[in-house]
């Protein structure tokens, strides 16, 4: 949620609605969700390096995604 | 079986039930003995029984009919049988999750769901199996659970669905009226569609999780998998609302009310001409042609429509196993986590321990403006309408995290990620059976806006007017001697 006030650093044409945000978000999204295909592990160890491999992939292609930084996590804490 | 009780009852629904209980045509004890032998009978055969409870099952019953006897009637669900999906605590009885760690696993209190149906009326006649730790992370094959892969009661060589499996098969074989499933991504959705039965996903936080299993706090979502849409209402209307023991509730309550729908015409119903033609398996394409053409006959508008651009995938993969790991460290931490059945789910929880708290939050802030894009389509179209899976479902050996063909991939996404999009915005699904594809059932799926269900659920009841795939049984092989 986008409750923080803008920055000083922010550019004033920078300024953009979430909504303006979502539907410009760039197309090249399709492709990071795009699972790679590799040969089946054939005993734990490398079903773990298997796994540690694509969480790597997955955070490189969330690592991708430019977001501002005004974005708050989908998280509420409630006192 | 009881011979007072007709097969056609095995695969009646709610109301016409209820209505012949009220009327005496046989007493809630006949017709809980004949469903709890069903169960037992047909139940390990699909490998879709986790626990027989005739005993309790028999004492209760036996309260309706003093109910019935004295006409007090508690509501639609009094003295109908049900079976729960086993991540839900039933006081002094074991809940497996599943899964082999936790086979001696018994709580002192019951879910939530369960107290609340059981106030109702309602018997509880068997806890019903699932895949391990309702899927963990992920897994690979359907033989990822402590009572083995969920048979397709239309073709036993194929899967059920997971993770709600035997709520999946109980319900189209006939063993259970109605079932308690849960989904985090899918899990109720799948099975519903891969046994030709409805599901519904509630909004997140309508339905109280309190004593159900956790594999992410922020996903978990408990749901009904039954004969009909009005069968879902009727089950959603009893287990809905607050519950201070869930702080996820949203403290609305639901009622079911189809008698105030809105008239069809102002509805607009957006679909991807794509997910149909191109992305679904050639042989569900004739099926799911007359189904949009069903949905278009209701009167609604239907529009073309696509969902925007995010990395699904990888933000609900992030987000599930971050969480599941972080739920299971004990058992990962111990080394009993080594128990389960599916290599790739012990090295799915081993390593989401490692996932970095950036990657996590950088999860959780796209999954802001993956709401917001999908609120903002919303805003627009009242409900999304696709494939709930784009094929029947795949062989019990198949591996689950292949491509099970090698068709070109189509260049647009349509509504292709709608099940994990939908998850992560916590917003409803209705699964509808809709035809057959090499002989095993297909089904669309309609999703809307948070606490829609009643716009949902009204649709759903007029396709399946129109319809009578919800009404199709398959041909059970005969029980063992």
């Amino acid at each position: 949620m986008s409750r923080q006030p803008e920055t000083r650093n922010q550019k004033p044409e920078t300024k953009l609605t979430r909504r303006a945000l979502v539907a410009g978000l760039s197309t090249s999204a399709a492709l990071l969700a795009q699972a790679p295909s590799v040969p089946l592990p054939s005993n734990p160890d490398e079903e773990l390096k298997a796994v540690k491999d694509a969480i790597q992939q997955t955070s490189q292609q969330l690592a991708k995604f430019d977001l501002p930084m005004s974005t708050e996590p989908a998280v509420h804490f409630r006192a | 079986m009881a011979a007072s009780i007709p097969d056609d009852i095995f695969f009646a629904s709610i109301t016409e039930i209820n209505q012949k209980l009220k009327a005496k045509e046989f007493s809630a004890v006949e017709l809980t003995k004949a469903f709890c032998a069903r169960l037992e009978q047909l139940g390990p055969r699909y490998n879709a029984l986790a626990l027989g409870l005739r005993d309790k099952a028999v004492k209760a019953a036996k309260d309706v009919d003093g109910d019935l006897k004295r006409e007090r009637y508690r509501g639609p669900l009094h003295g109908i049988p049900f079976g729960a999906k086993d991540l839900l605590a039933y006081a002094k009885h074991p809940t497996t999750w599943g899964a082999k760690p936790y086979a001696g696993q018994v709580f002192d209190y019951d879910a939530t769901v369960l107290k609340r149906l059981i106030k109702g009326g309602a018997i509880l006649t068997g806890k019903l199996a699932m895949v391990e730790l309702a899927g963990g992370p992920s897994y690979r094959y359907a033989s990822a659970s402590l009572t083995g892969p969920g048979l397709n009661p239309w073709d036993p060589t194929h899967w059920s669905g997971g993770s709600s499996s035997g709520s999946g098969i109980a319900v189209a074989a006939g063993l259970v009226t109605y079932a308690l499933g849960s989904e985090t991504s899918g899990s109720i959705l799948t099975p519903a569609a891969f046994c030709g039965v409805t599901g519904l996903r509630p909004t997140y936080g309508l339905v109280s999780r309190h004593g159900a299993m956790a594999l992410s706090w922020t996903l978990d979502k408990i749901g009904p998998l039954c004969r009909s849409a009005e069968d879902c209402g009727l089950v959603l209307h009893e287990i809905a609302g607050a519950d201070a023991e869930d702080p996820a509730t949203a403290g609305k309550s639901f009622y079911y009310a189809p008698q105030f729908a809105r008239d069809l015409k102002e509805v607009k119903v957006g679909f991807a001409p794509v997910d149909f033609a191109e992305w679904a398996d050639p042989a569900a394409r004739p099926d799911f042609a007359k189904a949009i053409e069903t949905v278009r006959s209701l009167g609604v508008q239907l529009v073309e429509t696509k969902l925007p651009e995010f990395p699904y995938g990888p933000v609900i993969g992030t987000i599930i196993s971050s969480e599941a790991s972080s739920i299971f460290e004990p058992l990962i931490q111990s080394g009993n986590v080594d128990q389960l059945a599916d290599q790739k789910q012990i090295a799915g929880l081993k390593a989401g321990l490692e996932i970095p708290a950036k990657d996590y939050l950088k999860a959780m802030r796209i999954r802001s403006l993956m709401q917001e894009g999908l609120r903002t389509l919303l805003d627009d179209i009242d409900v999304l309408l696709a494939p709930s899976r784009l094929a029947p479902a795949p062989k019990i050996t198949q591996p689950l995290d292949r491509p099970s063909s090698d068709r070109p991939t189509p260049k647009e996404r349509g509504l292709t990620a709608l099940i994990p999009a939908g998850n992560l915005a916590g917003l409803p699904a209705l699964s509808l059976p809709c035809g057959f594809a090499d002989g095993m059932p297909i089904a669309i799926q309609l999703v809307g806006r948070p606490f829609s269900e009643n716009l949902l659920l009204t649709l759903g009841k007029f396709f399946q007017e129109k319809t009578d795939w919800h009404k199709r049984r398959p041909a059970l092989s005969e029980p063992r001697a």
